[in-house]
C-alpha cells in the first residue's frame, strides 16, 4: 500500500508539472490580452502599451512561465490583474458558495440515486423496470436551466407557487449569515442534485444487476439471505468501489458542470468567476484557478485509487502477491 | 467442495443469529417453520424501513422548514416600515471588474462611483448638462484659454482630509503625467494650478469647448494624494457615499457618508448593489424583494412589470448609446461607397427597434439627442430594397451572386440582431456571416487589428464624435472635412456654435456612410412602488444615488 501511494504521488506531481505548462500555453493562444480589455473602446495604443508594461505582458512568455512557477513553488498563485486581489483568495471566496452548493448537490443525488437505483435492480417485473428506466433518461437529460426554472417556479420565494427559499443570489451578507446563505443555496443544490441523481440511479441499478447473476449473491443467498437482503447488504458492499469511482468523476465534474446553475441563481462561485476572468483576459487569475482545478481533479482522482484499495483488499493483495 | 462444508458449517451460526434477532424484534409472529418465517420477513423490512423513511422526511421537512420558516415575511420588514427605509437594494447589470477608475475602462465604475464616491469639480445632470460640483461656479477668459473654478468652501474627504485646491490640480495633472483613463481628453491643456485654497485655473493651449463636459467625467475627479489605499479594491473619494463592502461581480455596498461636506446628503444610509449577469435572476430579484430597482432590463422582460402597476412602475430613459454597425473603411468590399450605402438602405430599423420591445429611438447619424449637434439625419438613408438593389447590381452583385461579408460583435449584445441583419441583407446580394466572439476577442480583431468586414458595437460614451475625426480608429474612416470641422467645432468659443459646426460634421459623415447607427439604445428601468429620485435617464453612466429613496408601501 505504502509503495503504492508513493507511486501514485510520484504521478500525481508529474501531471500537474505538465499540467501547469498545458494551461500557460493554452492561455496565451487566446486572443486579446488583458491591457486591452482593461482599456476599452476608446484608449489610444500607448496607453494599452503603457498598461501592458505595467502588467508585465511584454515579457517573454518565457519569462513569464518561470515568474509564475517560481510563485507557485512558493505557495503564492500572483494578484489578478483585474480585481487586485490574491488569486487564492479569490478562488477561497468563490469556493465557499460553490463547495458547499456540490456538497448539498451531492447529498441530495445520493438521497435520491441510491435508493432508486437499488429499486429499479431489485424489481422484476419488465413494467417496473421501464418506468424507472424511463425516470433515469428523464431525469439525466433534463437541461439545468430548465430543471432550475421549474424549481424556481414551484418554491422561489417572491415568484414561486410556495413561498419558499431565494430563488437569486448569495444571502445579503455571504456566510456571516449562515442561515440565509444556505437557504439561498437550496434550490441551486436540489436543481443540481436532481440531474446528478439520475446518474447516481442508473450506475447503482446497472453495479447492482452486474453483480445480481454472480456467485457472490447465489453465496449470499445460499447462507440464508433473501435476495432482497443479498442485493442490498452484499451487492452494495461489492459495487462500492465502483459507485465510488463514479462519484469521485461526478465530483470533479460538478465543480464547474455547477456554472450554469450559479449563474441562473446569481451566485458567485468558482464557475461564473471563471468565465468572468476568461472574458477579461485576466489569464494569471485563470491559468491560477485552472491549476487549483487541475490539482483538485488530480487528488480526486488519487483519493478514488486509494478509497479502492480500502474498500476493496484484494486489490492490493494481488499486487502484493504478483511482486 | 471444501467451501460449501465450511459455509454449511457456520450455517447453523445464522440461523441462531437471525433466531435471536426475530425473537427480540416480535416474538408473537415468529414461528418453527422456517418457510413461513421467510414469507413474513419482507413485510417486515418493508416496515422497519419505511419508519426510517418517515423519520427522514420529518427530519428533511425540519430542516427545510428551520432555514425558510423564520426568514419568510422578514424580507422586505426593514427598521423602516413608517417613513423611508434606511437600506434598499439596487440591481444592475454590468459589474466593474476592478473599482481602479483610473485605470479600468467600461461605463460601470462611471456609473457606480462617479457623483456617489468621488466627485469631479463640475457634474452633469439627467439632461446631460453641466453643473456645478466641487467648483460652486467658474468662468472663462474671453479668449477661452484660461478657466478659473471657485471652489466651495469646507470640503472633505470621508477619511476626513480636506480637500483644497492643490488636490485638484494634483489629481489631473496626475492623470495628465501617468496618461489614465480618458487623460486624451485633455491633450489641449497646458496647466492646471491652484493659485489659493479655493481656487483652480486651468490654462489651455487653444480654445477647447467641450473642457467643462470633460471634466464631469473621469478627468475631473479629485483623489485624496494622502490618503494610501488599494484602489482596486477600495475607494476613498468626497462624494456622498463610501463603499464598505465589494464582491466583484456580485454586491457593492454604499454607506452614507454622514459627515459629507456638502447639503446633498445621501437619503439612504445604505445601498446594496448587486449586479446580475442573468437577466432571469434579475427579473426573480425584483418580484422577491430583494431589489427594488433594476435597470436596464429587456422590453420583453418589463412586461409583467408594466401589467402590473399598482406594484411596480417602469419607466424608459434617454441615454446616449448608439448602436454603430461599422462598415470597414479599408475593407476590400467595404472601401466601396455603393456597398456601405446599399447596406444602409437595406436596414430596417424599424423592425430592428420594434423587435427589441419598441423603446428604441431611430438614429441617423453619430450624434444622440442629449448631445450637442444632434440633429434628425433619419431621412438621410431611409429603409429601400429597391434603391440597395440597384447600388449592389452596380457592383455586380444580386442574390444570386451575393458579396460575402463577415459581421463580428460581441456575445453580450445576443444572437438576434446579428441573424435579423443577415436576413435584411440577403435579399440585396449580401451574404452576411455572422461572428459572435467574446469582447476580448472582437477588441483584438477588430479595434486593435482593424480586421473585419462589418462591426456591431453598442458606443455608449456622450461626447465621442472625435471618434468620426480620427482615420486611426477602428471605423478606418478618415475625411479631412470632417476632421476640420471637429477641429473647428472644439475651437468654438460658445457652445452654440461648437454645436452647430458638430451638425455640420454629422451630417457628412451620415452621408459618407462608414456606419449604420441602428439605433439609439434607450435605458428601461423598474422600481417597485415608493421608490423615488432613482435617475431614469443616462442610468448606465451616470446614477447618483443620493436622493434616491424607499418607502416600503403597507401589506
Amino acid at each position: 500500500m505504502a509503495r503504492f501511494i508513493m507511486r501514485r504521488v510520484a504521478l500525481l506531481v508529474v501531471a500537474v508539472a505538465a499540467m501547469s505548462g498545458i494551461v500557460f500555453v493554452m492561455l496565451r493562444i487566446l486572443p486579446g490580452d488583458v491591457a486591452s480589455a482593461m482599456a476599452g473602446v476608446h484608449a489610444s495604443p500607448g496607453r494599452v502599451g503603457a498598461l501592458r508594461r505595467q502588467f508585465g505582458l511584454d515579457q517573454p512568455l518565457a519569462t513569464q512561465y518561470v515568474d509564475w512557477m517560481t510563485g507557485l513553488m512558493c505557495g503564492d498563485f500572483g494578484l489578478s490583474v483585474t480585481t487586485g486581489r490574491s488569486v487564492s483568495a479569490l478562488v477561497g471566496a468563490r469556493a465557499s458558495v460553490t463547495l458547499p452548493l456540490i456538497a448539498i448537490g451531492l447529498a441530495v443525488a445520493l438521497a435520491i440515486g441510491l435508493p432508486l437505483g437499488c429499486a429499479a435492480a431489485l424489481s422484476r417485473s419488465p413494467r417496473r423496470r421501464g418506468v424507472y428506466q424511463a425516470i433515469a433518461i428523464v431525469g439525466g437529460s433534463v437541461p439545468a436551466l430548465w430543471a432550475g426554472a421549474l424549481f424556481m417556479i414551484l418554491l422561489g420565494r417572491g415568484v414561486g407557487l410556495i413561498d419558499l427559499f431565494p430563488s437569486q443570489g448569495f444571502g445579503g451578507e455571504g456566510w456571516a449569515a449562515p442561515r440565509q446563505a444556505l437557504a439561498s443555496l437550496m434550490l441551486p443544490a436540489l436543481t443540481v442534485g436532481v440531474i446528478v441523481s439520475a446518474g447516481v440511479m442508473r450506475y447503482t441499478r446497472s453495479a447492482l444487476d452486474d453483480l445480481a447473476p454472480s456467485g457472490y449473491i447465489d453465496m449470499a443467498m445460499a447462507c440464508g439471505m433473501t435476495r432482497r437482503e443479498a442485493m442490498l447488504s452484499t451487492g452494495l458492499r461489492l459495487s462500492a468501489p465502483r459507485l465510488v469511482s463514479v462519484l469521485g468523476l461526478t465530483l470533479a465534474q460538478m465543480i464547474t458542470g455547477v456554472m450554469v446553475v450559479e449563474n441562473l441563481f446569481a451566485l458567485p462561485g468558482l464557475g461564473t468567476g471563471l468565465v468572468v476572468d476568461v472574458g477579461n483576459r485576466d489569464l494569471v487569475a485563470v491559468q491560477g484557478e485552472l491549476f487549483m482545478l487541475t490539482v483538485v481533479f488530480l487528488v480526486i482522482g488519487f483519493l478514488v485509487d486509494i478509497m479502492h484499495r480500502v474498500l476493496d483488499p484484494r486489490l492490493g493483495d494481488d499486487r502484493e502477491e504478483r511482486r | 467442495m471444501p467451501e460449501y462444508r465450511g459455509v454449511h458449517g457456520s450455517s447453523g451460526a445464522t440461523e441462531d443469529r437471525r433466531r435471536r434477532g426475530r425473537a427480540k424484534r416480535a416474538l408473537p409472529d415468529a414461528s418453527l417453520d422456517d418457510a413461513l418465517n421467510e414469507r413474513i420477513r419482507p413485510m417486515r423490512v418493508a416496515g422497519r424501513s419505511g419508519w426510517w423513511g418517515l423519520l427522514a422526511a420529518v427530519i428533511a421537512i425540519g430542516v427545510v422548514v428551520g432555514i425558510a420558516a423564520p426568514w419568510r415575511g422578514s424580507a422586505n420588514s426593514g427598521p423602516g416600515l413608517i417613513g423611508a427605509a434606511h437600506r434598499m437594494s439596487i440591481g444592475l447589470k454590468l459589474a466593474p471588474g476592478n473599482l481602479d477608475i483610473r485605470t479600468q475602462s467600461g461605463a460601470a465604475l462611471d456609473q457606480i462611483l462617479i457623483g456617489n464616491v468621488y466627485e469631479g469639480l463640475v457634474a452633469r445632470d439627467g439632461e446631460n448638462k453641466v453643473v456645478p460640483g466641487l467648483a460652486e461656479s467658474w468662468d472663462s477668459s474671453p479668449d477661452g484659454l484660461v478657466y478659473t473654478f471657485r471652489l466651495h468652501r469646507g470640503m472633505r474627504f470621508s477619511n476626513g482630509h480636506a480637500l483644497h485646491a492643490d488636490d485638484v490640480a494634483w489629481s489631473i495633472n496626475e492623470l495628465r503625467a501617468r496618461g489614465y483613463q480618458d487623460s486624451e481628453q485633455l491633450e489641449d491643456v497646458s496647466s492646471v494650478t491652484a493659485p489659493d485654497a479655493a481656487t483652480v485655473r486651468i490654462a489651455l493651449k487653444a480654445p477647447y469647448a467641450s473642457l467643462l463636459w470633460v471634466l464631469t467625467g473621469r478627468p475631473g475627479l479629485v483623489f485624496d494624494r494622502r490618503a494610501h489605499y488599494d484602489r482596486a479594491t477600495q475607494a476613498v473619494g468626497s462624494g456622498p457615499y463610501t463603499i464598505t463592502r465589494y464582491v466583484p461581480n456580485s454586491v457593492i455596498t454604499l454607506q452614507a457618508d454622514d459627515r459629507y461636506w456638502g447639503a446633498r446628503k445621501a437619503r439612504t444610509a445604505r445601498i446594496d448593489v448587486r449586479y446580475f449577469a442573468d437577466d432571469t435572476a434579475a427579473v426573480n430579484a425584483l418580484r422577491s424583494g430583494d431589489v427594488q430597482v433594476l435597470a436596464p432590463l429587456t422590453q420583453s422582460l418589463a412586461q409583467p412589470f408594466v401589467d402590473d402597476p399598482a406594484q411596480y412602475e417602469v419607466k424608459v430613459g434617454e441615454g446616449t448609446d448608439k448602436f454603430v454597425l461599422a462598415f470597414n473603411g479599408t475593407g476590400a468590399a467595404t472601401s466601396d461607397l455603393r456597398v456601405r450605402q446599399a447596406i444602409r438602405y437595406a436596414i430596417d430599423r424599424r423592425q430592428l427597434i420594434a423587435s427589441r420591445g419598441g423603446a428604441d429611438a431611430p438614429l441617423g447619424g453619430p450624434i444622440p439627442s442629449l448631445d450637442p449637434g444632434y440633429e434628425d439625419l433619419t431621412g438621410l438613408y431611409p429603409h429601400d430594397p429597391a434603391k440597395a438593389k440597384r447600388l449592389m447590381a452596380e457592383t455586380g452583385h444580386d442574390r444570386a451572386h451575393p458579396l460575402r461579408l463577415t459581421l463580428t460583435y460581441a456575445h453580450i449584445y445576443g444572437s438576434e440582431l446579428g441573424d435579423q441583419l443577415r436576413s435584411q441583407l440577403r435579399p440585396i446580394g449580401i451574404d452576411l456571416h455572422v461572428e459572435v466572439v467574446e469582447f476580448a476577442t472582437w477588441l483584438q480583431d477588430v479595434y486593435t487589428n482593424h480586421d473585419y468586414d462589418l462591426s456591431l458595437v453598442d458606443h455608449n460614451e456622450s461626447h465621442d464624435f472625435y471618434l468620426w475625426a480620427d482615420p486611426d480608429y477602428y471605423f478606418g474612416y478618415d475625411n479631412p472635412t470632417v476632421q476640420r470641422l471637429y477641429r473647428q467645432a472644439s475651437r468654438a468659443s460658445n457652445p452654440q456654435d461648437n454645436a452647430r459646426i458638430l451638425a455640420q460634421a454629422a451630417r457628412i459623415v451620415s452621408r459618407d456612410a462608414p456606419a449604420d447607427w441602428l439605433f439609439n439604445y434607450r435605458i428601461t428601468t423598474a422600481t417597485v412602488k415608493g421608490v423615488q429620485g432613482f435617475p431614469v435617464n443616462l442610468n448606465q453612466t451616470l446614477l447618483p444615488l443620493a436622493d434616491v429613496t424607499y418607502t416600503p408601501g403597507k401589506e
